[in-house]
């Protein structure tokens, strides 16, 4: 049992908790180290898919198991959904089996059981998912959590991130930037200090960035990346291969077929991941009534396909360094985050632009989850040793003049960072300022990304002009943007409305938040289901110890035994909660027969030791 | 906001870089919203802001220029507003630079001429900012300020 091994070091449980494009999992500081947690089949990695088929909700291994199946139902890399909105959703929107829908603003949302569905909800669901393997493993209910994100989302995707959290019924602490994390993990243990690059491929967002290990602190010097490149569009290429050879023999492939297209993604996955350790592969490709297909492809074939997308994440890789003001011979340590960086081809490119090997001690599947550990630990108290300093990705700004992106905050500086700029009115008894908020790197608006409108109010009437309004842009350490206006000849706060132009508003969150009594129907079920579970843990570990003390007919032992055997294979198999209560039941039975006996007295002694919940 | 005060740093352009480093981490430590999670939310915004200021405070002190400009505004508050306009000769010379980076081919011996050429300017201004802050000279310095933006530009376009 993996329990005991995961009891945590402090009172207060806070969850590291990756979520991730392709996979998501949690981890939790231990005593000394952070660990993974995993569900009965020690099982860390959660797959990020949701499956709707059959009016129910199945979420991860499930729900991937069901993808072919069910394309139309099964949602996955919903990340790249995420806090977007509008024709910058077209490119994503056209590659997936499912249906998105664009609802009010021009915001994603998806048809399923008759009702409407955010991307921040199914997002949600699989928090839930992580959150319910973690209390399993854990023994205990978890309310708290820190979330890892792509160094390079922007403030909206954040924002939508920590909403998930919320509709997943956790309290997201910090937002952290994923690089950052996995360099926590690799540090974690001292004399690592020096200059590290992170280098993070994931399923659908790239990362770069560089950082400075000294004494504990770990401050980012430069971040860049692409929330759109990862291994999804490295697949995506490999099944557009496949689908092009299978027409040339006069196949009907059409990638129109949503089981086609996700036949031929789940193909091109698994290419990939068998080309990362040969030299060939071959695949037999079953589409059903498309019929039967085999097609091979060679490591030299994949890297021709693939470079051009690691060629675009090297320079990322050039420009954090110069943001840096680095070069490749000042870094001391090359760090591989992300299942995507096992492809030979990334490590050979990487290496030659570095001039030096990447680490091997750091597990690119883990490494996030267990740095987002540690910062859970750092703000739970427990750690005060550790520091990050963090920066925000890109730039913000405000519109004026012309359309013009005046930037306020600069890319790459340091969070906490706040600027304050001075406001006023051009027509007499103006009482209301419109501002609206940018995020980028270009000169016009035009080219950037809106984050939201602001509506300056309430300023006291007064010829134009003459109302001097200092409104203070603060990005916490979440990178998150706050706003705040205060009249400076009258000291009056002016009131700042906000109309977000991606996710949900927060009305939104509030009534969804609302909703979710309809969770609290499976919140209530995972807790009896948690319940359960540790009592048999509990009994079965009591049982083992009472069963070495006493001294008992060797007929009774051999029942008791056999009964506790029971158990432990049920909670191992994982079967329904009956049929696990059912087990614990008989065990019982027999060690109570034996009233007074050192056996009950060893169960109880071990179920007054369950971990407070 | 004076950096310096900041930082509890005497006023110089030339601070020890890793001394201020260290006050930096220091400073980070003692304000940063991480370390004072369990505070009240009024406790929170004040960490924040004050986290904020010392964020952007290091990112002036570790930049020579920023800091020089920083000394100036202390010292002689309106002249870099005043000494903003500058010379015809030097404007005329500065856009005959800026072709000749815009034009110049990456990489040739012409370029890595031309940056010895570039670098040469920017450290005559750098000097020339410093005794102007050491005369106590804050116009001149000021001038200088402005001038060297213009070469500053043209190592930076030359880098690309």
């Amino acid at each position: 049992m993996s329990a005991p091994a995961n009891e945590p070091a402090s009172e207060r449980v806070v969850l590291g908790i990756d979520l991730g494009t392709t996979n998501s999992l949690a981890a939790v500081m231990g005593r000394k180290a952070p660990l993974v947690l995993r569900d009965a089949d020690g099982e860390a990695l959660v797959p990020s898919v949701v499956c709707f088929a059959d009016d129910q909700i199945r979420v991860g291994r499930e729900a991937k198991a069901l993808a072919l199946q069910h394309p139309e139902q099964t949602v996955y890399s919903i990340k790249r959904l995420i806090g977007r909105a509008g024709s910058e959703l077209d490119a994503d929107v056209a590659s997936l089996p499912y249906q998105v829908e664009r609802g009010e603003r021009g915001l994603p949302r998806m048809q399923f059981h008759g009702k409407e569905w955010s991307p921040e909800a199914i997002s949600a669901l699989i928090l839930q998912k992580v959150k319910a393997v973690a209390e399993a493993s854990l023994g205990r209910s978890v309310r708290q959590a820190v979330v890892t994100v792509p160094a390079y989302f922007d403030d909206a995707q954040r924002q939508a991130t920590k909403d998930a959290a919320a509709l997943a019924g956790l309290e997201c602490l910090r937002i952290v930037n994923e690089p950052t994390a996995a360099s926590l993990a690799f540090g974690i243990d001292g004399n690592k200090d020096g200059t590290v690059l992170v280098y993070d491929l994931g399923g659908g967002t790239f990362d770069v960035s560089v950082l400075r290990i000294q004494d504990g602190v770990f401050r980012v010097l430069s971040t860049h990346g692409d929330t759109r490149l990862g291994g999804d569009d490295i697949d995506a290429l490999i099944a557009a291969r496949i689908a092009t050879a299978l027409a040339a023999k006069g196949a009907d492939a059409q990638t129109k077929d949503p089981f086609v297209r996700q036949a031929l993604r789940r193909a091109a996955e698994n290419l990939k991941i068998e080309l990362s350790t040969r030299a060939q592969a071959t695949l037999h490709l079953d589409l059903g009534a498309h019929g039967n297909h085999t097609f091979a492809m060679t490591q030299g074939e994949l890297d021709d396909l693939a470079r051009p997308l690691i060629e675009r994440s090297m320079a990322s890789v050039r420009a954090a360094l110069r943001d840096a003001e680095l070069s490749p011979k000042d870094i001391d340590h090359v760090l591989l985050v992300g299942g995507s960086t096992r492809m030979p081809l990334v490590r050979k490119s990487l290496q030659d632009r570095m001039g030096q090997a990447p680490r091997a001690d750091v597990d690119p599947d883990l490494a996030v989850a267990l740095g987002a550990a540690i910062q859970a630990d750092i703000l739970a108290g427990g750690n005060r040793s550790l520091l990050l300093l963090d920066v925000i990705p890109l730039s913000l700004g405000i519109e004026t003049m012309g359309g013009a992106m005046s930037k306020l905050i600069l890319r790459n500086s340091t969070v906490p960072a706040s600027k304050t700029e001075e406001f006023s009115t051009q027509v007499d008894s103006q009482t209301g300022v419109d501002i609206n908020i940018y995020q980028g790197e270009r000169e016009l608006v035009a080219d950037c990304r809106k984050l939201g409108a602001f509506k300056l109010s309430g300023i006291p009437p007064m010829p134009a002009g003459l109302p001097r309004v200092a409104v203070t842009f603060l990005v916490d350490a979440d990178g998150l943007l706050t706003v705040r206006a205060i009249e400076q000849r009258t000291g009056q706060e002016a009131t700042i409305r906000v109309v977000p132009s991606f996710g949900l508003s927060r009305d939104e969150v509030r009534r969804m938040m609302q909703d979710s009594i309809t969770n609290a129907f499976t919140d209530m079920a995972a807790r009896e289901h948690l319940e359960t579970h540790n009592k048999a843990i509990a009994m079965v570990r009591g049982t083992q110890r009472a069963l070495e003390l006493a001294d008992l007919p060797s007929d009774q032992t051999y029942s008791i035994r056999k009964a506790s055997k029971r158990l432990e294979k049920a909670l191992a198999e994982a079967v329904p909660i009956e049929d696990l209560k059912a087990a614990i039941e008989d065990l019982s039975q027999l060690t109570a027969q034996i009233a007074d006996d050192v056996i009950s007295s060893a169960v109880h002694k071990a179920l007054a030791q369950e971990p407070p919940k | 906001m004076d950096p310096f005060a900041v930082f509890g740093m005497a006023p110089a352009v030339d601070l020890d870089r890793r001394a201020l480093e260290a006050r930096y981490l220091e400073l980070s430590r003692a304000c940063h919203p991480d370390h004072h999670a369990a505070a009240g939310a009024d406790a929170q915004l004040e960490l924040l802001t004050r986290a904020a200021t010392v964020n952007e405070a290091y990112r002036i002190l570790r930049d020579r220029w920023q800091r020089a400009e920083a000394l100036v505004a202390l010292n002689a508050p309106d002249a870099l507003a005043e000494r903003k306009v500058l010379s015809p000769a030097f404007l005329a010379a500065a856009l005959e630079l800026a072709e000749e980076v815009a034009d110049v081919a990456g990489g040739s011996a012409d370029a890595a001429k031309l940056r010895t050429r570039v670098d040469h300017l920017i450290a005559t201004e750098w000097d020339a900012v410093c005794a102007g802050v050491a005369a106590g000279d804050w116009a001149n310095a000021a001038t200088r300020l402005h001038q060297s933006r213009y070469h500053r530009k043209a190592l930076h376009d030359l880098q690309r």
